[in-house]
């Protein structure tokens, strides 16, 4: 039939190769507003770091080439990998607990039955839209040394003051609270997207076998949700090693460079305008965070 | 073995009533929730208490002592009147090119072959693994070349379409049916046609929970306004919060911590109504949005 229409008039398939050229052309048309804007100010950027990195630069004049010589230097300093080891403390206050906290809030939401269920949803999300700067702030006064509120409970039950912000051992917990508190709630929604997907009849079956609630946590939940537990693990390393906010707010990266996150130590260089040593660094911490994914990628991928 | 002892070896552990069950979660979930809304419930009341209160007494309310010094302080002190109109201007336009870009670009990534799409998307999955921190120095000297320091288009155009959101639209519309797409396509529909009239509506869901997110960080950026942004004239609402801040933690000299302290909370108090409010409203769109989003994830 669509040959005979075609023989019988040449006109629709002219119309047709104009559809098919329209075809053609189209996607370039819908990704040009984007390119403009990512080539201009994504890509451009990206690749101006990059020579950069290798380049000594203050911020003004020409820039002498010295090869390699920002990577050795970062290499060889003890605070570059200071920044780095105070972040993977970090990492380590922040991932391990927010998976436990995360799946225990996520299992409980998932009861379609719960009562209160929509304000709890609400409730767990509001610190992640309340702005970061406002939260960093709260925390900066409720865990005031002299006038917080912490600190202020722990007197009514006759504990001493602590110095949350202010010595070095407490202050990389209260940030890594700070961040817990933060994100939770974002982690909860996607292991709720998790749950979803898994079927119902699983739980059934372990429920006739005599399982308990825990062992059916541990047993069935946990191993299901695995796709998605390596996505918050790798989406909250990202976040980790690039914190740079939270602690520039609340202890601008002291006590003794205690809280000095890989994203603070990288902006330090970009501050005192060492401006190839922050590129050089911009791509370790690149690196590193790369590094990290693929072996969580890998751990996915051997385990299943 | 028979059938009898077998049930014997494995007795069903004893029954725990649906009832102390719901409690035990109930219970749970109540103790995280006064955790989670505690922190910012103390900042929104102390906002409202007298300065010396907040610090000498942070946990006592005395309802009559409520006053609205601390605002009206906060306002004759800092620009935050300037920092919203700033916010609300960059967010408009900042917002706009993000929804309009990216779901074209997830359109044309999803649905059609091209030459150089994969070294294009390729791109956009490179700079999704970038820290944002990385462009910084470079995007600081473009603009500086632009001369576009403390303007709107340095706050506006960098990240206006990040690699994120492409990725995400690009994941949701691919599970579009082709066949729709066909369908229209021989019903005599434009290519632009069946995105407006095919695809938009299918993922406006989707698109819902985009604009939450785009709203809420863009309203929440604070890294590229503090560096590009830091004049007076052109300070962001996050940029004169963050200000405010450092009076603090810095220690100001002379600067009197109470003072300081009630108008911190209440510039705090403030900067919240706005995206609380958004969020009330669309947390519906927003979870469903992300549920849809990270489904294919």
């Amino acid at each position: 039939m669509t040959t005979t229409a075609l023989t019988a008039d040449p006109a629709p398939q002219r119309g047709h190769r104009r559809a098919v050229l329209r075809r053609q052309l189209a996607p370039y048309a819908f990704i040009l507003p984007f390119i403009a804007v990512f080539a201009a100010f994504g890509v451009y950027p990206m690749i101006f770091t990059l020579r950069l990195s290798f380049t000594d630069w203050r911020g003004s004049g020409t820039a002498t080439w010295i090869g390699i010589d920002n990577y050795t230097y970062l290499l060889t300093n003890p605070a570059f990998w200071g920044s780095m080891a105070n972040s993977g403390v970090l990492w380590l206050l922040i991932v391990p607990a927010q998976l436990v906290l995360g799946v225990l809030i996520a299992v409980a939401l998932d009861n379609a039955k719960l009562r209160l269920r929509g304000f709890y949803r609400v409730a767990f999300l509001v610190p992640f839209v309340t702005p970061l700067v406002a939260v960093a702030q709260i925390w900066v006064v409720i865990f005031d040394r002299d006038y917080g509120v912490v600190n202020g409970l722990l007197g009514l039950v006759g504990l001493p003051d602590v110095g949350w912000l202010t010595t070095s051992a407490w202050a990389k917990p209260t940030l890594a609270l700070l961040f817990l508190w933060k994100t939770t709630g974002f982690v909860v929604i996607i292991l709720l997207s998790g749950l979803q997907a898994i079927d119902r009849s699983v739980y059934d079956a372990a429920e006739i076998d005599g399982a308990n609630r825990l062992r059916r946590l541990w047993s069935i939940t946990v191993p299901l949700l695995k796709r998605t537990l390596l996505f918050v693990v790798v989406l909250q390393t990202l976040a980790v090693f690039q914190m740079f906010a939270e602690p520039y707010v609340v202890t601008d990266g002291g006590p003794y460079g205690s809280t000095t996150t890989a994203g603070l130590y990288l902006y330090d260089h970009i501050n005192r305008a060492d401006l190839g040593t922050g590129a050089a660094n911009s791509f370790l911490l690149v690196i590193v965070v790369m590094l990290m994914s693929l072996l969580f990628v890998r751990l996915l991928r051997t385990e299943d | 073995m028979t059938a009898a002892t077998r049930v014997r070896v494995r007795p069903r552990p004893p029954r725990v009533t649906a009832g102390v069950r719901t409690a035990g979660t109930q219970a749970f979930l109540w103790v995280l929730t006064v955790a989670f809304l505690a922190p910012v419930v103390w900042a929104v009341v102390s906002a409202f208490k007298p300065a010396t209160a907040i610090v000498s007494d942070p946990l006592g309310l005395d309802i009559g002592t409520l006053t609205w010094d601390n605002f009206k302080l906060m306002f004759a002190d800092v620009p935050i009147g300037q920092g919203f109109v700033n916010t609300a201007i960059v967010l408009a336009a900042k917002g706009s090119i993000t929804l309009f870009c990216a779901p074209l670009a997830g359109y044309a990534f999803a649905k059609y072959r091209f030459p150089g799409r994969n070294l294009l998307f390729g791109t956009v999955l490179i700079t999704l693994m970038l820290p944002v921190i990385v462009l910084i120095i470079p995007l600081l000297l473009e603009m500086k070349e632009l001369g576009w320091v403390n303007t709107y288009q340095a706050l506006i155009l960098p990240g206006a379409v990040d690699a994120f959101a492409i990725f995400w639209m690009r994941q949701v519309i691919a599970e579009i049916p082709d066949e729709l797409l066909d369908a229209a396509r021989i019903d005599g529909c434009g290519e632009f046609g069946i995105f407006t009239r095919i695809v938009l509506p299918v993922i406006k869901p989707a698109m819902a929970g985009l604009a939450v997110l785009t709203v809420m960080n863009i309203y929440n950026d604070f890294v590229w306004p503090v560096v590009v942004a830091s004049s007076e004239r052109m300070a962001t609402l996050q940029v004169v919060l963050s200000t405010l801040a450092q009076n603090i933690t810095g220690n100001r000299i002379g600067a009197d911590y109470a003072t300081v302290t009630g108008e911190l909370l209440a510039a705090v108090s403030v900067a919240m109504i706005p995206l609380l409010i958004i969020f009330v409203f669309l947390q519906k769109h927003f979870i469903n949005g992300i549920l849809a989003g990270s489904m294919k994830g």
